[in-house]
């Protein structure tokens, strides 16, 4: 064996080797480009492609040559690589097209079009948030129809929103840490620094079948969460914010936390001892029937908060001890009413005109058009109190800043009945003329200082805000959500109008006689006329 | 260029001299021409009409309507001996396929454009109320789409000689872009079917155009499938030189 | 003006032209005689840049008919064995179209007059389904010359007429000398040798002779060019 040979060999078998790597690697460097776009896998190909055609041609320099100038090789690979090239450029400027997002709506209703109130809401976003989407590829059509509406708002946050979409087939326990319920839930959530969705700020969207309304609502409570706080007094003996029985308030609490509120819990009393104030970033404190009555440097601290422009949700009850919450002689009581018209009176509300069980069950017989509770309508969804408590507004206002008012009230047949001690030994009301206030009583009120953008709502019962009684009626919910959302004043915020959908679109009215004249246009003069022009042509050219 | 236009004037002419092209027009306008009627009987019960249902009928009738217009493009040129003629003037390959293609989709434009004659029907019998910009997005869509689908079927004809495997072959390609739109529901693998999907006609039809958006993306893919359907036709008919 | 150099073609183990060479001569009528068989067809679609050589080159007015296959192909008005026709057109469409696709200036002109010259203008509006297959032969030879090529190549333009009009179309094609290079195939030896300057006789992809159908005749000392054809086809056979 001549070494000349050895090496011959090695060489041409290098170059065949070469050939073949190359050929291979360069399909999956293709291919690979064309799936995943420039990755690792499609770059290494397409060096290997290179090493390898390069190998074959410095080895087998014959062999390379006779196959690339042979006619037919060349040929058919021309056109089979020059069609390859072409599906590259083609796909990648389809790829580069769909990243920009380039649409157009056409449609008469806007359907596929953001309303300004969500670009409003869009632009207001600071970090990156991401639309997270639960689908199973059996809804991969659905999810399609829903991915080019939640492009919109990428593109129209400049890519601060982005989407994922996982099949919660293949990742059951992140799903269930999400609270995945149904093929196709879908979450809005901050981005954390390492780029996954931050769960602890998770903002469900509900759906409801408008699909841009139901987006941009996740958004904004996503937006709104962390940045609205509402405290719930502890102190005095209040009702408990996370007690879930009957008479506890986490119902509306859990509420509120998944509308994006921040919750907490805040001690008045020993605020007030170590001559602090309440954080700054309350923007309401809820005062949910405290038992005793407030001392004088408690109410300083309520003070100096209102003064700042804080919120106070205050609900009391008929309570029968002299320290009672509130009494109508107390501290809290006077301040409120000389710096803001409102108080509370030592009066249990009775209201035989418009009650459930017995006239102490009252019902809000009357709601005064206001901005506190817009939604509530006493005649499809009254409130329901039970034993409230009767409130004063002044007449006039106590300070020119300040506007106040009161927005539920009994019947024409409510009365304030005095005599407590009596109600509370034998549970007997009798309206005493002279003692008694007659109706209509003010079971809730308002006030607020324009000036300071403080802002009060008083409700004189506070078992309607319980577990037990929100699911009695829904009009104690609206009542809570909406004058928690007036005193947080995040509807000002947020305003959101509805695309409106499906208006606009015909229906077809006809008389017999004229649909069946069209019916006879279009299914049968149509076609007919066409092939009998067809027919003629036909006739007269084949004669010639 | 000269050579396109040449190739399409014949083209365009043949089509509206040849029984053919009338009784295809005849039937696809009595089957649109049904729906239509459907279309509107049922917006009297409140249901408002879909300004999309003719494309979308389209979409579906284009598996079969496409093959039956391209088989014979080049199968019956090589059958009548006229390819042999064509290949040996100076024309280049492209202006042959390109000039016939375009025949074909002039005369696919203008049946279509008959059917848009339901839309103005309705547009008067609705007191002007019909969302006309969502029905034209819809055919802009679906007149793409059929440029598409002839441009497969001409694939077809170019590969095979004979016209009856060339319709079928176009045929069963065209049912999977049409039906490929729900690959999902049998490939569990989600991105797998993503990717597959998004090589589909339909997908690029049903839930943009069809829906009254116009998307860039669609127009970009129907643009170069048919340009990529063309120039394999091309490389296919080009072939014959050196094969 | 036609040259071909070891032109060869092989369809799978077949070699059905193999390594023939000639030259034909600007305003020259070149006959390629030969039995059916004989390869005349393949190796004018060669030379028409229809299909490639298998190897050797072929060249028309200079311009090789693979690599310059434009060149070379926009200077041949070609009429193949078989008269490609579009049936539903008529005869002055079909003339016109081709004109057009070959870049005449005035093709409806054109058309007009190379019908007159084959005396087909009074059917001018008829559709070609309803010529006759004289008509149609005609018709096919009209497309060939619409627009005044150089060089015509001709498969077998007088296969199945009737004797009247093989007569008129071998005189149009006699016109053609001088201002034409013609190269016309036929299995018809008489028709060889009455209008070709110059004779190629091919059998089984060979050429086998070429000349002056006088000089062949003297040469091969035979009477007239059936029994050269005959000599030629035997020795092949025995061979
Ligand atoms: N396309 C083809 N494929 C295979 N063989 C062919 C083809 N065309 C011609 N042949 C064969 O090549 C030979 C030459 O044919 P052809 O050139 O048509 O002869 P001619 O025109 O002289 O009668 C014949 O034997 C024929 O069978
Ligand atoms: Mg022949």
């Amino acid at each position: 064996m001549k070494p000349n040979d050895t090496i011959t060999i090695t060489r041409s078998r290098v170059g065949k080797f070469g050939s073949f790597v190359g050929g291979v690697a360069l399909l999956v460097g293709i291919l690979a480009l064309l799936w995943t776009g420039i990755s690792t896998l499609s770059l290494i190909s397409i060096a290997l492609a290179a090493v390898g055609i390069a190998a074959w041609a410095i080895f087998a320099p014959k062999d390379f040559s006779g196959f690339i100038t042979g006619r037919q090789a060349r040929q058919s690979l021309t056109a089979f690589f020059s069609t390859l090239i072409l599906i590259g450029i083609v796909a990648m400027a389809f790829l580069y097209v769909r990243e920009r997002v380039i649409t157009f709506d056409m449609t008469q209703s806007s359907a596929f079009t953001l309303s300004r109130e969500t670009l409003d809401v869009l632009r207001r976003l600071a970090r990156p948030v991401q639309i997270t989407g639960f689908y199973t590829s059996r809804s991969l059509a659905a999810r399609e129809i829903d991915d080019q509406f939640f492009r919109l708002y990428e593109s129209a946050s400049n890519d601060l929103i982005t989407r994922r979409y996982l099949d919660p087939d293949e990742v059951p326990a992140l799903a269930q840490r999400f609270g995945v319920i149904q093929d196709g839930d879908l979450f809005v959530s901050y981005l954390s620094e390492d780029g996954t969705a931050d769960p602890n700020a998770l903002s469900r969207v509900f759906r409801s079948g408008r699909q841009e309304r139901d987006m941009t609502e996740a958004i904004m409570r996503l937006l709104i969460a962390g940045s609205v706080t509402v405290y719930f007094d502890e102190s005095h003996g209040t009702r408990g914010a996370l007690d879930g029985t009957q008479v506890g308030l986490s119902g509306i609490h859990n509420g509120m936390q998944e509308s994006g509120l921040v919750t907490a819990g805040l001690n008045v009393t020993s605020i007030a001892d170590t001559g602090g104030d309440i954080p700054i970033d309350a923007r309401a404190v809820i005062l949910p029937r405290p038992l005793v009555d407030f001392t004088e440097g408690e109410v300083s601290v309520l003070d100096r908060y209102l003064q700042r422009g804080g919120a106070l949700f205050i609900m009391t009850d008929v309570v029968f001890t002299q320290d009672a919450f509130l009494r109508e002689t107390g501290v809290l009581n006077n301040y409120l009413w000389s710096n803001y018209g409102l108080r509370a009176l030592d009066a249990a509300v009775v209201d035989p005109g418009a009650s459930t069980e017995t006239p102490l069950d009252i019902l809000s017989y009357a709601v005064v058009s206001n901005t506190v509770t817009p939604r509530l309508d006493p005649s499809t969804a009254p409130a329901v109190f039970s034993l409230a408590r009767a409130l004063e507004v002044s007449s006039s206002s106590p300070r020119p800043s300040v506007a106040n008012g009161r927005f539920i009230m009994t019947s024409e047949l409510g009365f304030a009945e005095r005599n407590l001690e009596l109600l509370g030994s034998t549970n007997t009301y009798v309206f005493d003329d002279g003692i008694d206030t007659p109706g209509p009583i003010t079971v809730a009120a308002w006030a607020e200082d324009l000036e300071t953008g403080a802002r009060i709502v008083l409700i004189g019962d506070s078992d309607f805000a319980s577990n037990g009684q929100v699911v009695l009626s829904n009009g104690n919910g609206i009542l809570i959500t909406d004058a928690i959302t007036w005193l947080t004043s995040i509807d000002d915020e947020v305003t959101f109008a509805p695309v409106t959908t499906g208006i606009g679109l015909p229906l077809v009215a006809m008389d017999d006689a004229s649909a069946q004249i069209l019916t006879f246009t279009v299914v049968v003069l149509i076609p007919l006329s066409v092939l009998i022009i067809g027919i003629a042509i036909w006739a007269r050219r084949s004669r010639a | 260029m000269n050579g396109v236009r040449t190739i399409f004037g014949r083209e365009i002419a043949s089509y509206f001299t040849s029984l053919f092209a009338y009784l295809i027009a005849a039937a696809v306008l009595l089957i649109t021409g049904i729906l239509f009627i459907n279309n509107i009987g049922r917006s009297q019960d409140q249901v408002a009409p879909n300004p999309a249902a003719i494309p979308d009928f389209f979409a579906f009738a284009l598996i079969f309507f496409a093959p039956l217009l391209t088989m014979r493009l080049l199968a019956e040129e090589r059958r009548e001996g006229t390819l042999e003629l064509l290949l040996t003037s100076p024309t280049s390959d492209s202006s042959i396929v390109i000039g016939k293609f375009a025949g074909a989709w002039a005369y696919y434009t203008i049946i279509l454009a008959i059917t848009f004659v339901y839309q103005v029907i309705l547009l008067n019998i609705s007191q002007g109320q019909t969302d006309l910009a969502h029905a034209l997005c819809a055919y802009i869509g679906i007149w793409l789409y059929g440029g598409a689908c002839l441009a497969v079927g001409m694939v077809f004809s170019a590969a095979t000689d004979n016209q009856i495997v060339a319709a079928f072959l176009a045929s069963a390609a065209l049912f999977l872009l049409w039906i490929g739109d729900r690959v999902g529901e049998v490939i569990p693998n989600i991105n797998v079917a993503r990717f597959i999907r998004e090589l589909t006609l339909q997908s690029h039809y049903a839930s943009s155009f069809a829906v009254g958006l116009l998307r860039a993306e669609d127009i970009v893919f129907f643009a170069g499938i048919i340009a990529v359907m063309l120039f394999i036709t091309i490389r296919l008919v080009e072939s014959n030189r050196w094969r | 003006m036609i040259e071909v150099k070891d032109l060869s073609k092989r369809y799978g183990d077949r070699l059905a032209v193999n390594a023939i060479s000639f030259k034909a001569q600007p305003g020259e009528i070149v006959g390629l005689l030969g039995p059916n068989g004989a390869g005349k067809t393949t190796t004018m679609r060669m030379l028409t840049g229809f299909m490639p050589p298998t190897s050797g080159s072929a060249a028309i007015g200079g311009f090789d008919v693979v690599e310059d296959s434009f060149e070379a192909r926009s200077r041949v008005g070609y009429l193949p064995e078989r008269v490609p026709l579009y049936p539903d057109m008529t005869t002055e469409g079909y003339v016109t179209f081709w004109a057009k696709l070959r870049g005449v200036r005035q093709p409806a002109q054109a058309a007009r007059a190379v019908l007159e010259r084959l005396h087909l203008d009074d059917r001018s509006k008829t559709l070609v389904r309803n010529l006759s297959k004289g008509m149609r032969q005609r018709l096919g030879l009209a497309q060939a010359l619409v627009h005044n090529p150089p060089v015509i190549i001709l498969d077998e333009p007088t296969i199945g007429i009737d004797p009247q009009q093989v007569i008129e179309v071998r005189e149009t094609i006699a016109a053609l000398r001088q201002s034409h290079t013609v190269l016309i195939s036929t299995h018809i030896l008489s028709e060889a040798e009455q209008i070709c300057d110059r004779v190629i006789i091919i059998n089984q992809g060979k050429i086998v002779a070429q000349g002056k159908p006088g000089d062949l005749r003297k040469k091969l000392n035979a009477a007239n060019l059936e029994s050269v054809f005959l000599q030629m086809v035997n020795k092949d056979k025995r061979a």
